[in-house]
This record gives C-alpha cells, structure tokens and sequence, in this order.
C-alpha cells in the first residue's frame, strides 16, 4: 500500500525507527558532561577536577586550565572590539550555567558522577539581566538604526501621536529534543553528527577552530527533533567535546538535557522597546519612531545584530512615509539570544500592531478599518520603506479581509457590544494583527547548493545545503522535483544533510528553504530537462528545438520515439546537475485575529477563537505548510500568555522546576484555531515560494494582547506586557 | 542487580545499577531508541512506554522496578505481522508528527488508553493529548490521530496484541 504513510519521514519517526544524535551507537564513545556555574556572574578563582579523575568510568575531566589549546567560540561580528568567548570559563563566569569543566565518562552516569565531583571557587559579581541597566555600564556592543530620523514638527503637527513601551520578553526555542553532538574521529576525518540547521556552517566553524582542511571535516544531520532557529550556530560544547575527541583520538558526544538546556541554550527576543506613532486626524499614518534596547546575553556575538531585522522590518505592511528605527545591543549577563522562530520580526510586529490599537481607540476608529487605510495596496509594489526593505509583492487587504470575514468580525464586534451593556457578561475583546515578514535570508544567505541526479536505474537523486528539522522536506522536494521532470514522485529521493555530498550548502533557517532551496532545486531540475534534450538531439541528430520534454522522457517533436531518463543515462554517461542558486528575499505577509474572553477578578484569559490568515506565495505542500503554520500559531500564543524567563536577584533564571516553570503550551491551553491562506507568489523565483512556518510566533502575539486590551478597554495598554500571566491581567485590570 | 526486561515479548537479561532509569535501560541496554528523552523530568512525555499494560514515564521509573513486568515500546507497537497499528496510521494520515521527536511518547500513551477503553471520548482524548508536550504540531492533528485510531478501532481494525 503505498499511500500508507503521507509522508516519507512518517514511517520511520511512528516505527521507532527514527534516528537521532542520541539514538546512534558507537563503539567506545565517551559521553560529555559539563560542570556549570550556580552563579550569574563573578570571578573564577579556582576549579578542581581531581576528585572527578578519581570516579570509577570517568576517562578524564578538565577545566579551561587544564587545557590550553582550546579555542574559544568564533566571533562572528565585523570591526569593533570583541570580548572573548572561551569555551570553558577561565576566569570571569558571564552568565548562569556556564561551563567550568567537562567531564568524559564510558556513560552519562560516570560522566554526571563525576562533574558531581568537580570543585569550583567563584567570588559572585552583582549580575545584571536587563538592557538598561547593562547599557548604563557601558556594555553596549552594537548601535544601528533604519531609516531618517524624523522632524519634532512631524510630532507637534501630527492630529494624534501615541508612545508606549513594550518588552519582548526572553523565550526558550525548547525544541523537544536538546541540542546534540557527536564526534567520531578516524583516520584524517573527523565525523560530526549534530542536530543541526547549518551542516556546512558548522564544518567550516569546526574546521577553522580545529586547525585542520575543511575537507578533512564531515557533518551529518541525521533525523533533528526540532530546532526553531536555537541548532544554527557553534556553541561552547560543540567545540569542547570537537576538541577532545580529535586530541583523544576517541568518540565523545554531548546530549544536552533539559534542565541545562533551559540554562544555556539560546533565547529568543529580549528587547526593551518604545514607540512613537503620528496620524493625522483620518487615521493615515505619518510617521513611526521604534527605539530598541536588546539584551543579547553575555558575549559579543552574532546574535548582538539580530535587532537589525527588527529595525528593517519596522516599518510593516503600512504606507507609512517617515520610519526612524534605533537599535542598542546590550551585554548582560544571560546566555546569549539568538534566533528563534520569527527572529526579529515578532519584535517588529508587536510593537506596530499593539499601537495601532490604541491609535484606533484615540481616533474612535474601528481597528481594522485603521489598517484598512494604511495597508500598502497591491499596485505599490515592489514596495520600498522608509527603513530600506523592497517588499517584493503583497495583496494585504485581501489577507485582512479574509481574516476578518472567517473570524466573523462584525459577529464578534455584535456580541461585544451585548456583553459590555450586560454588567454581568464577562467581557470578551478583539484583537486584530496585521504582519509582514521576510523570508530567504540576508545578503550572504540567499544562495544555495542544490543538486539533481538521474541514475542508470531510473531514479533521480536530489540534493540540498537545506537540513530538516521537521519540515517534511524528503517529501516536499521530491515532490517538487519530480513535478518539474514529469516523472513519478517515488522515483526521487532527496539527499541533505552531509556536507560530504555537496561542495557547499546554506541551510535551514529564516524560512529559507522552500523559497531559496525549493527554486533552486527546481532551477536544476529545469536545466537536467535542457542537459537531456542536447544529449537526444545529439544522438539524434537532431536540432535542440526538435526535441521536447514530457512525463520525464526527450523526445523529437515529430515522431513518437521517447527516450526516459534511465536509457539516456545508459546511453550518454552519468547525468548530474549542481547548482549555485542565488535568489532574493520575500515578503510573507497574512492577518491574525484573535478573541478572548477575560475574567477581570482572576486575570484569566481563555482564548475563544484565533484566526491566522497566511500569505507566502506558492506553497509547495499546502498541507505540510498549514501543518507548521498552525504548530507555529500555538508558540505565538505561547509568547503571549505563558512563555518567559524570570530571574532572581542575583540573575540566575527561576527555572529550576524545569518545564514545570518554564511553561510550553499544551493541548489544555489550545483554542479554536481557524487557517486561511491568500496566494501572491514572490515575482522572486520562477517557483514563486515565499517562506513559512514563522508566521504565527509574528502575527499571533500581538494581536491576543490586542484582544486583551480591547477586552479590558484599557487606557494604558504599557501595563500588559507578555506574558499575560493572571497576575499581569488582574494588575492591569485594576 | 540482574534483571529480565521483558520488553516487545523478547527478554533482556540485564545487570544494572539500581539507579538505572527504564529509559536508559531501554534505550542503551535494550538498544530500543524509538523511546526519547525530552525533559527527565516527567512532564513532556516523549519517553511514555506500556509497562504492564499502563503507560509510564520511563524517565521516573527504574528498570529494577520492571524486572520480570511486560514492556511496550514504540518498537512493538505495529503487528507481529508488520502491519501498522491503527494510531500509526493515523499519525501519518492526520500529520501528528512533524520532527517525530515527541511522537512515540504519544503513540504509546494513546495504545495504552485504547485498549483499555477501545470507546475512548472526546474528553478522554483530550485529556490524553494534553498529558505530553509536542512543540511542532500545535496537538491538534495529534487529537484527530487518537480520534481517528478510536474509531478505527470500533470499527474493527484494531490488531489487540493481547489476544
């Protein structure tokens, strides 16, 4: 039966017969643990490992001390002064959980007995977790901005101006597998299999760090539990456990587990943001102001630029003319932020369409018929901003009148009314999000290795710098491939993930791969098409023009003779197409609605219906992309009711019950959730793909906040800042 | 200690540290991986087996507890036959899964629930998905997966291993 399993990953992942980091056997592999520091900040005065030697099955532990060679972590940023990453602390710890020693044992018992074991000394610094503060000692690593500064006239003109403050709060990407590693060195090469979004990435990082020909360095991805843009760089333990096992010519792996995962993995968002937005007296936007303070964590990294995207982004899908975004990075004393699903575009959301809201309450405008006004419309594009995107194309009043119409809206807006005359009701609000993101990457990232083979036997082979971490694309691009050839899916088969089978590869992250690798796989399938009619028309002898592909077979346009791809082969040699592939950014754009009901003595909020409506062009696998689409609604509400990192006085995160503080949506916690899509290809790429799967953590956020504060008819929209915790309600409320 | 897992109806005799956890013991020992780690703690689920017919987490539990007790895994789920148990099929056909990771947590704990209750409601469902974390699928394919398996069931396309 072979329609048993919809998709190719299916039968595999439901049998058991999955295979991730930690699923693979290798004969004498020693396991990593890392001892870590209880304190946020403070001077390293001493760490001892001898008792930990002394533990039956530990085959060695070490400090930063005991090691010299070990490099520190890359720093990716350009110019400016840098403040070393090493890898294992050697003498100022900056942040909670940071590593003081690694301990190898035959398992993960002897190696957790003995970092048990390892003694540490550090005199605590007073620990500083939040940007202002941070920035008010001088620990700003990177100043940017977007767009013109705007004239105080535009302000003191305007009919209405708002300014409100918000906090993005830290998240945890909490894919549900850990972050993993492992590294089996053999002969000249060094194998590293690694959960991982950037296979080349990480080979060349390895490489430099190690000293040693990038060729000599294999990375593998086999099956990843998820990543959310937290498995796409180096971090201190790769490096560590890289490095130990090259120098002990042995295998070690470091499964990473939850509780030091909510430690010292990297977190999302983490800006402190204010506003100011000017309108005329008709609701047209005039101008917008967004300052952001982030705290990026503890290192100069390349996480410190990622508030960029936010600054380039500010300006949204609204024709507003004057756009000024100003960006602090700021060092503190937390691991480092870094990518997670959305990446600087929630951050630029939220603060846009939070005060849109309390615009419209200012103006006695409806929500939506603000932004109906201030939407760019369809002909405007390509779009250029005043903070420096081209949006490359858009229908956005049509993404905001679907959402509208499947939320029932004025239905809602009727039982609002209702509700607010019975003093009894609870009272329910509407809140409304409208989104435009970018997919594909940034200049430096919109390329990628793509490859298509067809064999003796029939079958063709495509490859791809992309590396899957759940996003279905075994059979997406098979699919995709197979299509453009005419031939039967099952005949493709996808290779990704080892960087020894392409020269070079990009990866997955920024929803680039449908956008970037999809065209680019179709692109080489397109040429395989041209490569096969030269051969025919050659063995033909025939002009290139009278010969035409169909159904995956060349034949001369006049005449029935076909020749499949499999005799071609046989006849005129292997047949293999690799493909640099460049490509532009895309614009995804879509409005969420949310409605939600508020009980004002509790602060609880129950959501009663979300509505996200998507636009990311062509999608290859409208399935596979309402599949993420909707996982990617539910972190979204994540952020905004129940998702956030709080620390303790002495800045060490309180989450010490694990997932039992840090709280990840359930099936308890999930609301009627309705999709829609409208379609506007990118003019991009012939495939017309723009990226998914981001859409929800950006459009969803802000507009339940919306809902809550249409709910509450609050003046002061600042008081609700995510996580809308009971406790943030009822506070708000009073 | 030496001990027996009797994991899938094969024996595994063991020596074990009575701090062994079930899962490490099913999944180095055993070589059984289709059983993950997600938290170790006991709240996400993905390490759910059938021990004695009850679905556990295999991180709170230790292997000498289990000594001698019949296990089910991930591994055992499908038919002696190979034909794919009826959640199996669902799970793919509702696209319950995205990145796989958490998904035979879920499938275990949903077998365990369907043959105690082949007539399993919609609250039972829910309350069923709602006990593990998946962090891809927003669960709701996940409850129409245990629905659909549900009624699979009733309608007598459920292979009972017990039988």
């Amino acid at each position: 039966m072979v329609d048993r399993w919809l998709r190719r990953e299916d039968e595999r992942l439901l049998t058991g017969a999955g295979r991730f980091v930690a699923d693979l056997r290798v004969d004498g592999c020693l396991d990593a643990v890392f001892a870590r520091s209880e304190v946020a900040h403070g001077v390293l005065r001493e760490v001892d490992c001898s008792a930990a030697r002394e533990v039956p099955g530990v085959a060695g532990a070490w400090s930063a001390a005991d090691l010299p060679g070990l490099p520190p972590m890359p720093d990716a940023r350009e110019g400016a002064a840098t403040r070393e990453w090493p890898s294992l602390v050697r003498d100022r710890v900056r942040y909670p959980g940071e590593a003081l020693a690694v301990v190898l044992g035959d398992d993960r018992y002897r190696a957790e007995d003995g970092a048990a074991r390892v003694r540490s000394r550090i005199d605590p610094l007073p620990a500083v977790v939040t940007a202002q503060e941070a920035a008010g000692l001088g620990h700003v690593a990177l100043r940017g901005e977007a767009g013109r500064p705007i004239d105080d006239e535009v302000w003191e003109q305007a009919a209405v101006v708002v300014e409100s403050s918000y906090r993005q709060q830290l998240l945890m990407p909490s894919p549900m597998e850990c972050r993993t590693i492992l590294c089996v060195p053999g002969g000249d090469r060094l194998t590293v299999w690694s959960g991982h979004q950037a296979p080349h990435r990480l080979r060349s990082e390895l490489a430099r760090l190690l000293d040693r020909p990038e060729e000599s360095v294999r990375v593998v991805v086999p099956d990843t539990g998820g990543a959310f843009g937290s498995k796409s760089a180096v971090f201190p333990e790769f490096i560590t456990v890289a490095w130990l096992a090259v120098r002990l010519g042995r295998p070690v792996r470091w499964i990473e587990d939850r509780r030091e995962s909510l430690l010292v993995a990297t977190r999302g968002r983490g800006q402190d943001q204010h506003v100011r937005l000017a309108a005329d007296a008709d609701g047209r936007l005039l101008a917008y102001e967004l300052t952001v303070e982030a705290d990026v964590g503890a290192y100069p990294h390349l996480g410190v630029a990622f508030p960029m995207q936010t600054a380039w982004m500010a300006t949204g899908p609204y024709t507003t003319p004057q756009v000024h975004a100003t960006v602090r990075s700021v060092l503190t004393n937390t691991m480092v932020t870094y990518p997670y699903r959305g990446a600087g575009r929630p951050e630029a959301t939220s603060p846009l369409e939070r005060t849109m809201d309390v615009l419209a309450t200012r103006l006695h405008l409806d929500p939506a018929e603000l932004r109906r006004r201030n939407l760019i419309p369809p002909e405007r594009f390509p779009y250029r901003t005043p903070t420096g995107r081209t949006y490359d194309s858009g229908d956005h009043v049509a993404a905001l009148d679907l959402a509208l119409r499947t939320l029932d809206y004025d239905g809602w807006r009727a039982e609002q009314a209702r509700r607010r005359a019975d003093p009894a009701a609870p009272p329910v609000g509407i809140g409304l999000s409208c989104y435009v993101e970018r997919s594909g990457g940034e200049k430096g990232s919109l390329h990628d290795y793509v490859g298509v083979e067809a064999g003796e036997d029939g079958g063709v082979v495509a490859r791809c710098g992309a590396a899957s971490s759940g996003q279905s694309h075994a059979t997406v691009f098979p699919a995709l491939v197979a299509e453009t050839l005419g031939v039967e899916p099952a005949r493709v088969r996808l290779i990704e993930g080892d960087t020894d089978e392409l020269p070079g590869g990009v990866g997955s992250f920024g929803s680039r791969s449908a956008q970037i690798d999809g065209a680019g796989l179709q692109h080489a399938a397109t040429l395989l098409i041209e490569e096969a009619r030269e051969r025919a028309a050659r063995l033909w002898d025939l002009p290139v023009e009278e010969t035409a592909w169909s159904d995956g077979a060349v034949h001369p346009v006049r005449g029935t003779a076909a020749m499949g791809l499999s005799e071609l082969v046989k006849r005129t040699g292997p047949l293999r197409i690799d493909e640099r592939y460049e490509a532009d950014m895309a614009f995804p754009f879509g409005t969420h609605a949310a409605v939600v009901e508020v009980d004002p003595d509790l602060g609880a909020v129950r959501v009663l219906r979300l509505v996200a409506v998507d636009d990311c062009g062509r999608a290859l696998d409208p399935a596979v992309v309402r599949g993420q689409a909707f996982g990617s609604v539910v972190q979204g509400l994540g952020q905004a009711l129940y998702e956030g990192v709080p620390f303790g006085d002495d800045g060490v995160p309180l989450l010490g019950d694990g997932l039992l503080d840090y709280l990840l949506p359930t099936y308890a916690e999930i609301p009627p959730i309705e999709l829609g899509e409208t379609r506007t290809p990118t003019p991009r790429t012939p495939l017309g793909a723009k990226g998914a799967g981001e859409s929800g953590c950006i459009g969803t956020p802000p507009a339940i906040v919306n809902a809550v504060a249409d709910a509450l008819r609050l003046d002061h929209p600042e008081r609700l800042q995510m996580p809308l915790t009971p406790d943030v309600v009822w506070r708000a409320a009073a | 200690m030496k001990i027996t897992l009797t994991v899938n109806d094969a024996a595994y005799p063991l020596d074990v540290e009575p701090r062994r956890v079930l899962a490490d013991a099913l999944r180095d020992d055993c070589g059984l991986t289709g059983t993950h780690l997600g938290c170790e703690q006991g709240v996400c689920g993905a390490c759910t087996v059938l021990v004695d017919g009850e679905a556990v987490r295999s991180c709170l539990m230790l292997a000498v507890q289990c000594d001698g007790v019949p296990i089910r895994t991930v591994e055992g789920l499908a038919g002696a036959d190979g034909e794919p148990h009826p959640l199996q099929r669902a799970f793919s056909a509702e696209r319950g899964l995205q990145c796989g990771f958490c998904t035979p947590g879920f499938l275990m704990l949903a077998a365990g629930a369907l043959e105690h209750d082949p007539a399993l409601g919609e609250e039972e469902v829910a309350a069923l998905v709602g006990s593990n974390l998946c962090r891809c699928t927003g669960y709701e394919p996940i409850r129409r997966a245990i629905t659909r398996a549900a009624r699979d069931h009733q309608n007598g396309q459920f292979h009972d291993r017990r039988q």
